[in-house]
């Protein structure tokens, strides 16, 4: 058997599955978007759905809501996680509580994450009882409202909860492999402590943390049940305002759901676009 | 210009009971290139973090001109560390690399690249400013690792085993560089390496570390002839090795009596004596001549090999292979044992 | 690198530390408290009367959270055994060759672990309706294998590229068959990681929301539905008990391969979808 024909069989399976299922279901839902589908004789494709999506104002609220989310959620995210992977490569007490604590996150589910949120920030949340306990606040309303709020800070906190340590553990297993001798090179030849992080640490691990952060960006622009927990009621998340849609009694909302679907799905191809870019620039060097 | 004083410096690691390095004293006169030989994790590389500030010590002290340098920050101390695998930042061009402690120093830009243009001409790689470091040859990174560490015109260098990761044809090309730009800018350097030959070609003093402790401090010959221990003849490729007898003058074992140099010491001890030292052929007015058995006889290419016997004691012998070309194995020979080869160790 | 550190850096770490070890554990606790609390109500720091009501709810036949538990636990077995059934060659395909197009295939294959699932399931949704698959506990097993598939293959691919075939050529030359090869020198070399792959596999599947909820239309109930549901409806005590209940398998596949969720692993990309 030749060494094509082998390739081609042992990839066969795995690429009609991913290619029925996701990129089929891509295609119909691009398809419906412009109102074309032959089997159900809609055979005139049109751009009402379009038309309708981007002449709505709660569309454009709901995807500047998302792209805060997701923009604010990740660069914090990357940040801190980069603080804690600093944290972390030092031995100190309880370094491997935080390790642990790292990968136990990691196993736990959005959905609970943004559960603990709302019970932990919402105005009878924990911290509005604590706020009351500290006579700070008299009645759950004093409380700021950081759940079903304008900002998605609670969204926003709950990302930060669980992407922190996603972030972080890839970073650190990069720091790892890295090591510390670049920075005492950069040390020996003069650089103090601010200017060998700057200059020496950031740009070896940065092609890690972009890679990281792209698919965080992804993640939490197109991610359903976190907003539909601790989301406002208006405007609404993308993924969120997209399945009502969706479910709507009114049939007719469909393509708008598929065109606010495909609004995603180029988003997530442009993030693709970057991961890939990055990622062979890392093979490269 | 710097004179560095290293007294008992000790480091223990977290975890660890027993010493990398155990009270280690050493004093490194101005301007002098210095080995620290010894084998793999004998505590070589522990040494050059602490002087350059990158590791703190369990105990003792640095001094540079007499001035205790401990509590000076790395980037202060006026110490430049080259690493064994060169870690040129692989994201910079060769240019970036090498003016990056200038960079820190916050100098002028034009600056900077004037002094890159200079010393990488002065490591003879005038036209790689602008490669990757990638895209170089590990002689050439290792050029460019000692451009960036010599253009910031440091106090005292230390280089991490800089011979061992090139090949024999590129190993004296870049001995004659470290030496020659070395003794021009009259820095005080100090190298690390598990090699003895690497160690003797190109350092003025060697530093024989065993067990993470010092073991003989001298000029490089007095390695091969005037040994402190076994241990450190072994190290160096010693391998014969006499029990007996001394009284300063004579040296009485299973060999007969034979005449030793002057300053050997006295009391009961171990002959030892390089095998390049044996004189294969001697004739009757050579000293210290004794009758051998050729055992065993290897060509080497270069040189030939003969394990001897003279009673019950085994001898190593290297020798010209022109000059034992009609020696085969079961032969008997004349050998001389040199006085001046001779030396004495302790028991 | 430089080991002397000061007593105030040294304070400013462990501080850090603790701060960054409640945070991590914060969230959760709320959940766990509630899941014992009889009525808890503002302003009470912590519930006045305690009670096992909403875990015995939980655990009992008629509310249906055991029968939710079983359900997504054949679900993430079924999803997970058929991306290791189909990852298994592709990853070796990938893993073991060079080929023109590989390039092609890796993104075909990235693709599904970075685009959200709302963007394909609307889609597939509208496919399954003419199938009959909407609605059903295979719909959402063959939607599973969206997240499931692609990061097994990705798994077994980096478990391919450090596998050496000469041992397969040495046990064909010693008079074994191809299957036989497989089975006794192929399968034991790649099974770590078919067992930590497998173990990802499932912990992304139990953790899918979106595609469950669309595909299975409301009659597929799994874990993360019932707990969404009982969250929403402001039952806190038994979504805290439901919560403790989701999370477990987690924390057991985590004692079971601490090890390997360190970054280095190509596994922890993983969760990314979790």
């Amino acid at each position: 058997m030749s060494d094509r024909l082998k390739i081609a069989l042992l990839l066969a399976p795995a690429l009609s599955i991913i290619g029925i299922l996701f990129f089929g279901g891509l295609l119909i839902g691009f398809m419906r978007s412009f109102n074309y589908m032959p089997v159900i004789g809609l055979t005139d494709p049109d751009l009402s759905a379009y038309a309708a999506v981007f002449t709505s104002k709660e569309f454009y609220l709901s995807f500047l809501l998302t792209f805060h989310i997701a923009f604010t959620s990740t660069v914090l995210s990357s940040i801190l996680a980069i603080g804690a992977a600093l944290l972390l490569r030092r031995t100190f007490i309880g370094r491997s509580l935080i390790n642990f604590l790292f990968q136990l996150n990691l196993t736990v589910p959005h959905l609970v994450g943004a559960i603990g949120m709302l019970y932990l920030f919402s105005q009878s949340g924990s911290f509005a009882r604590l706020g009351a306990e500290w006579n700070l606040i008299s009645k759950p309303s004093d409380f700021p409202a950081m759940v079903f709020d304008p900002y998605a800070i609670g969204i926003i906190l709950q990302y930060i909860w669980k992407e922190v340590p996603f972030i972080g553990v890839i970073i650190l297993a990069n720091m790892q492999s890295l090591g510390e001798d670049y920075e005492s090179v950069a040390r020996s030849l003069g650089a103090n402590k601010w200017q060998a992080f700057i200059h020496v640490l950031m740009p070896l691990i940065f092609p890690g943390v972009l890679s990281a952060s792209i698919i965080v960006f992804a993640f939490t622009f197109g991610a359903y049940e976190i907003p539909a927990i601790l989301g406002a009621s208006y405007p609404k998340a993308l993924p969120v305002l997209a399945y009502q849609k969706y479910t709507d009694v009114d049939l007719a909302a469909r393509p708008e759901a598929m065109a606010m679907a495909i609004v995603i799905a180029l988003l997530s191809a442009l993030m693709i676009y970057f991961y890939v870019r990055y990622t062979r620039r890392r093979i490269r060097s | 210009m710097t004179h560095v004083s290293i007294k008992e410096l000790t480091k223990i690691y977290p975890g660890s009971a027993e010493p990398a390095l155990d009270q280690l004293s050493l004093e490194i006169p101005t301007g002098e290139l210095t080995a620290l030989l010894g084998p793999s994790g004998c505590g070589k590389t522990t040494t050059m973090k602490m002087i350059a500030g990158l590791l703190a010590q369990t105990s003792g002290d640095v001094l540079f001109d007499d001035r205790s340098v401990l509590n000076d920050r790395p980037e202060h101390r006026g110490v430049v560390m080259v690493f064994q695998n060169y870690l040129l930042f692989p994201y910079m061009s060769v240019a970036d690399n090498v003016g990056f402690g200038l960079k820190m120093r916050k100098v002028p830009k034009p600056e900077i690249d004037r002094r890159v243009a200079e010393i990488l001409e002065l490591v003879k790689l005038p036209d790689l400013g602008s490669r990757r470091p990638s895209e170089l040859s590990g002689g050439q990174q290792q050029r460019v690792a000692l451009a960036r560490a010599l253009i910031v015109q440091p106090n005292v260098l230390l280089l991490d085993e800089p011979l061992s990761n090139l090949d024999a044809h590129l190993r004296f090309e870049m001995r004659d560089l470290i030496r020659g730009l070395q003794q021009e800018m009259g820095i005080t350097t100090i190298f690390v390496t598990h090699d003895q030959e690497e160690a003797v070609v190109l350092a003025d003093k060697v530093a024989l570390i065993l067990d993470g402790r010092l073991k003989q401090y001298e000029n490089a010959d007095v390695f091969y002839k005037r040994p402190i221990d076994e241990a450190t003849a072994r190290f160096f490729g010693g391998q014969n090795f006499v029990s007996g007898k001394s009284n300063g003058l004579v040296f009485e074992s299973a060999l007969g009596k034979l005449a030793l140099p002057e300053g050997a010491i006295s009391g009961s001890g171990k002959l030892t004596f390089r095998p390049e030292n044996i004189r294969i052929n001697a004739t009757k007015t050579d000293e210290n001549t004794l009758k051998a058995v050729v055992n065993e006889r290897i060509f080497l290419g270069t040189q030939t090999r003969l394990r001897l016997v003279v009673g019950d004691e085994k001898l190593d012998a290297i020798a010209n292979p022109n000059e034992v070309e009609n020696i085969s194995t079961g032969d008997s020979v004349n050998i001389s044992l040199p006085a001046s080869s001779l030396w004495v160790l302790p028991k | 690198m430089v080991g002397k550190e000061s007593f105030s850096v040294r304070s400013f770490r462990v501080l850090t530390g603790i701060v960054l070890i409640t945070w991590l554990i914060l969230p959760l606790i709320p959940l766990a408290i509630w899941s014992f609390a009889k009525g808890w109500f503002f302003p009470d720091l912590l519930p006045k009367r305690w009670s096992m009501q909403a875990w015995d709810y939980a655990l009992s036949d008629t509310a249906g959270v055991i029968d939710s538990l079983w359900l997504t636990i054949g679900i993430s077995l079924a999803a997970t055994a058929l991306s290791i059934l189909v990852g298994i060659p592709a990853g070796r395909a990938l893993g073991m060759y060079k080929f023109k197009g590989k390039e092609l295939v890796e993104l075909l294959i990235l693709a599904p672990t970075i685009v959200p699932g709302i963007a394909v399931v609307l889609g597939i949704h509208s496919v399954f309706i003419s199938m009959g698959l909407n609605n059903t506990v295979s719909g959402v097993i063959l939607v599973h294998l969206i997240p499931t598939l692609p990061y097994m293959v990705l798994v077994m691919s980096g478990i391919f590229a450090n596998y050496d075939p000469s041992f397969e050529a040495q046990a064909r030359s010693l008079g074994a068959s191809p299957i036989k090869t497989f089975w006794h020198v192929t399968l034991p070399a790649i099974m770590p990681g078919i067992i930590v792959g497998g173990l990802f596999a499932f912990l992304v599947s139990w953790s899918q929301y979106i595609l469950t909820l669309l595909i299975g239309g409301g009659r597929v109930v799994t874990l993360p539905l019932l707990l969404f549901n009982f969250a929403t409806s402001g039952r806190n005590d038994i979504t805290g008990a439901i919560g403790m209940i989701y999370i477990l398998p987690g924390i057991i596949i985590l004692l079971l391969t601490a090890k390997h969720l360190s970054g280095r692993s190509g596994a922890v990309g993983g969760f990314g979808q979790i």
